[in-house]
């Protein structure tokens, strides 16, 4: 079976670097013979990886340690669904996974335009088969998943604890969905400039792209973030941890992407900006690939260290420059069709998005790198850590959050006196009644306030564009109030939706603010029948027993919860003692409602029978997962709207 | 050259300022010494800065955990000389003796002790490729 699984990784190769000949032979001659040659071979490419991946997946599931990676990874008491999904626990599994999801990309694109006959979606396809050359080769000559053991042990080394979570099932597809998806407007950029293509269609297409796999990587982040707040145990779930950062900087470069698009769609402005945002998007992605596997970096995430990072460094510095060189070349292509004709207007507060979140990307590359990078110039290695992200980003952010309500509301091209009296004064009156009635709740300090103020008026700002939105249709058609409403973002989905998205932004503010900075601890040895307080809240050990589970002993401690006196009921804060490992594992217990988390944690059983336990009160931290859902509805509206793409069919008609 | 986009480069620089200061103090502010433990160990003279960043691993037999405080003590070391490190706080599931950890805090040249504001145990390798023997050619 393994002989399969190597030979169709192999061929997946061949097919690869034959569908970039194919393609190459094709654009020069405009036959359209070698054209569909090459769109079956990356058809090939991806049943090739569909069916290597399965015989891991069996192999996996059915624990046959001959495979290296099967016992590398496994034992006879993992859980079965567990067994599935260490498939990307460890570095062969998730390249494989890398490859399976971008030649899902690349046969879902030939898919998506197989009714049209022009080249240009060739080149396309040529860009994405030759990134796909680079991960099969990896697969098949450098990290192959379906090495065999010469002695297969009886039973095998088991799966990290940490790993054993359902969180871990879905966060890691859902996070290489966006970061492999960028491929896509990176192919969409490269082939533009290869092809010296004019027009607009490919723009919003880009675009369409981008915003997909921006959703994936976005919801895929906050994902991980739930995943450390619930299974690392240290009452918090950002610790600006280098592969946390790792998956933020293309999110970051993807966001200033999505808005400055808006300007090139609108007023044919900022083209060079956009491809080089594209270019980097998809840089930092495979980047982020990188750090997690070199072990250059120190991170709680460096699960699988190892030796492959020169080639992700060698494939940045190949694919950047080419498009560097590409860009350079086809300087005329990107001529802009337009000046900007003020600061304070739509264009300009897009501008400074774009310089804000690149600098947050910047900051937050420059921090993680930092060690690196002053050894190299000053020769004395210095480090930086969550203090300096904080100090930096934090008022970078709340800039953007200020803009987030200014922008929409301007206007294109030049913004009058009189408008932005009219549509900033109730906002500001908004922002500061809510400062205002926050303080005497214990609001000090300038980012907080900040963070208030904007918040409320990003909030108002956008009520009133919907506000008036419904205004201007009750004018045209009078239906009742919550159908208008309805009507008004089907009219409008790219717009409404991004307002929609914007407040999921608001509600992630306000849960960082709320959890960061109201965060209260406490902790106690606590023996049988003793309590300890924690804000409005009061715990009462019960009892401490344990038990045994498929694959751990667990200790499990009792505790009843009350708040203001009023009974909550039973929480089991626990440590498992993983059996094949010897490693504990906290588990936390969580009482979540929207306004606050109790969180608690077991340190451990004492000599003298009493347990250590520790208590965060987390406030407002529904708010980030409940934001995180927010923007996932906002974006899916906006990827509804197809109405552009049909202007541009018609343009070209 | 006309006014607007005069006005448009004047605003970007100053706002690209901005960030640059943010980032220059922050690392002057927040920047920690990344040495090694037998450096750190070796200095004669108190260090201008006290805020470091150590990796080593945790010399077997040196620790003592007070899970009722909860205070953890422990020695570090990187094979040739020990760092004492005292961190306030539960002992993370992965921490146990010979396990790589990376410690941040400020550095006492008195006691030569570390004061941990931080403790990150790197996962053990044991998951990896340890133990298995080799490939069958």
């Amino acid at each position: 079976m393994s002989e399969i699984g190597k030979l169709s990784l192999f061929l997946a190769f061949l097919c690869s670097c034959y569908a970039v000949g194919a393609f190459a032979v094709g654009l020069r001659s405009g036959m359209a013979g070698p054209l569909r040659s090459g769109r079956r071979a990356v058809w090939a490419v991806c049943g090739l990886t569909l069916l290597a991946t399965i015989l891991l997946v069996r192999a996996l599931v059915a624990r046959d340690f001959t495979y290296r990676y099967v016992a590398e990874h496994t034992s006879l008491d993992l859980p079965a669904m567990y067994a599935f999904s260490s498939l990307w626990a460890g570095q062969e599994g998730s390249l494989l996974l890398w490859l399976l999801i971008l030649s899902a990309y690349g046969a879902a694109f030939l898919w998506c335009y197989r009714k049209r006959l022009d080249p240009f979606y060739d080149a396309v396809a040529m860009v994405v088969a030759c990134v796909m050359i680079f991960f099969t080769s990896l697969l098949s000559f450098v990290s192959s998943p379906f090495r065999i053991l010469a002695t297969p042990p009886p039973d095998g080394n088991g799966l990290n604890p940490l790993l054993q979570d359902p969180g871990m099932m879905i966060h890691p597809p859902i996070l290489y969905t966006g970061y492999v998806g960028f491929i896509i407007p990176f192919a969409f950029g490269v082939a533009v400039l290869i092809m010296n293509r004019t027009g607009t269609r490919w723009i919003e297409e880009v675009r369409r792209w981008t915003l997909f796999n921006w959703m994936f990587l976005g919801f895929g982040i906050l994902l991980g973030a739930r995943w450390a707040y619930i299974e690392l145990g240290w009452g918090g779930y950002w610790g600006w941890d280098p592969v946390e950062n790792a998956s933020l900087m293309p999110w970051l470069v993807g966001t200033a992407f999505l808005h400055s698009v808006m300007i090139e769609q609108r007023r044919g402005m900022l083209k060079t900006w956009n491809i080089v945002l594209i270019v980097l998007t998809f840089e930092l992605s495979i980047f982020g690939t990188f750090l997690t596997r070199s072990g250059v970096l120190t991170s709680v995430h460096s699960f699988a260290e190892s030796d492959i990072g020169p080639w992700f460094m060698g494939f940045i510095l190949v694919s950047g420059t080419i498009a560097t060189a590409l860009i350079l070349y086809r300087k005329a292509l990107l001529e802009s069709e337009n000046r900007m004709d003020a600061v304070v207007s739509r264009e300009g507060s897009f501008l400074f998005n774009n310089v804000l979140f690149v600098a947050l990307c910047f900051a937050t590359f420059l921090g993680t790198t930092f060690p690196v990078l002053s050894e190299a110039v000053t020769g004395s290695k210095i480090s930086v850590s969550a203090p300096f992200f904080n100090r930096v980003n934090v008022p970078i952010a709340l800039a953007l959050l200020m803009l987030t309500g200014i922008g929409p509301v301007l206007s294109w091209k030049r913004a009058t006196g009189a408008f932005l009296k009219r549509n900033f004064l109730i906002p500001t009156f908004v922002g500061v009644l809510a400062t205002l009635v926050c303080v005497p709740f214990g609001l000090r300090g300038v980012y907080p306030i900040v963070c208030v103020f904007g918040a409320a008026f990003v909030i108002a700002a956008i009520v009133m564009e919907f506000a008036r939105g419904v205004q201007a249709r009750k004018d045209v058609d009078a239906p009742s109030n919550p159908t208008s409403i309805l009507h008004l973002v089907q009219k409008n989905k790219r717009r409404y939706g991004g307002y929609i998205v914007h407040l999921g932004v608001v509600m992630i503010f306000v849960g960082v603010l709320g959890s960061s900075v109201f965060q209260k601890e406490a902790h106690a040895p606590l023996q049988p029948g003793q309590s300890m307080a924690i804000g409005p809240y009061a715990l009462t050990l019960d009892r401490v027993e344990d038990a045994q589970i498929q694959n751990a002993t667990q200790t499990r401690a009792h505790l009843q919860v009350t708040r203001n006196g009023k009974r909550l009921g039973d929480m089991h804060p626990s440590k498992a003692m993983y059996t094949k490992s010897q490693q504990p594992m906290t588990e936390v217990a969580l009482h979540s409602t929207a306004a606050e988390d109790l969180y608690l944690i077991l340190g451990g059983v004492n000599d003298d029978g009493s347990a250590s336990i520790q208590a965060y009160i987390n406030p407002l931290v529904a708010f980030v997962w409940m934001g995180g859902i927010v923007m996932v509805i906002g974006t899916i509206i906006c990827l509804a709207d197809r109405m552009r793409l049909k202007r541009e069919e018609k343009l070209l008609a | 050259m006309n006014r607007t986009t005069l006005r448009l480069i004047l605003v970007t620089v100053a706002v690209i300022g901005c960030v640059v200061w943010l980032i220059s103090s922050g690392v002057k502010a927040t920047g920690m010494q990344y040495m090694t433990v037998t450096e750190l160990a070796q200095l004669t003279t108190p260090p201008r800065q006290d805020a470091f960043r150590l990796d080593g691993k945790v010399q077997a037999g040196s620790v003592v955990y007070d899970q009722k405080a909860p205070r953890l003590h422990f020695q570090m070391t990187d094979g040739k000389e020990a760092i004492g490190v005292v961190y306030e706080g539960l002992m993370p599931d992965a921490f146990a003796d010979g396990r790589e950890v990376v410690v941040e805090g400020s550095y006492r040249h008195a006691d030569k002790t570390l004061h941990a504001s931080k403790l990150v145990t790197k996962c053990p390798s044991k998951y990896e490729a340890e133990g298995l023997g080799k490939d069958r050619s």
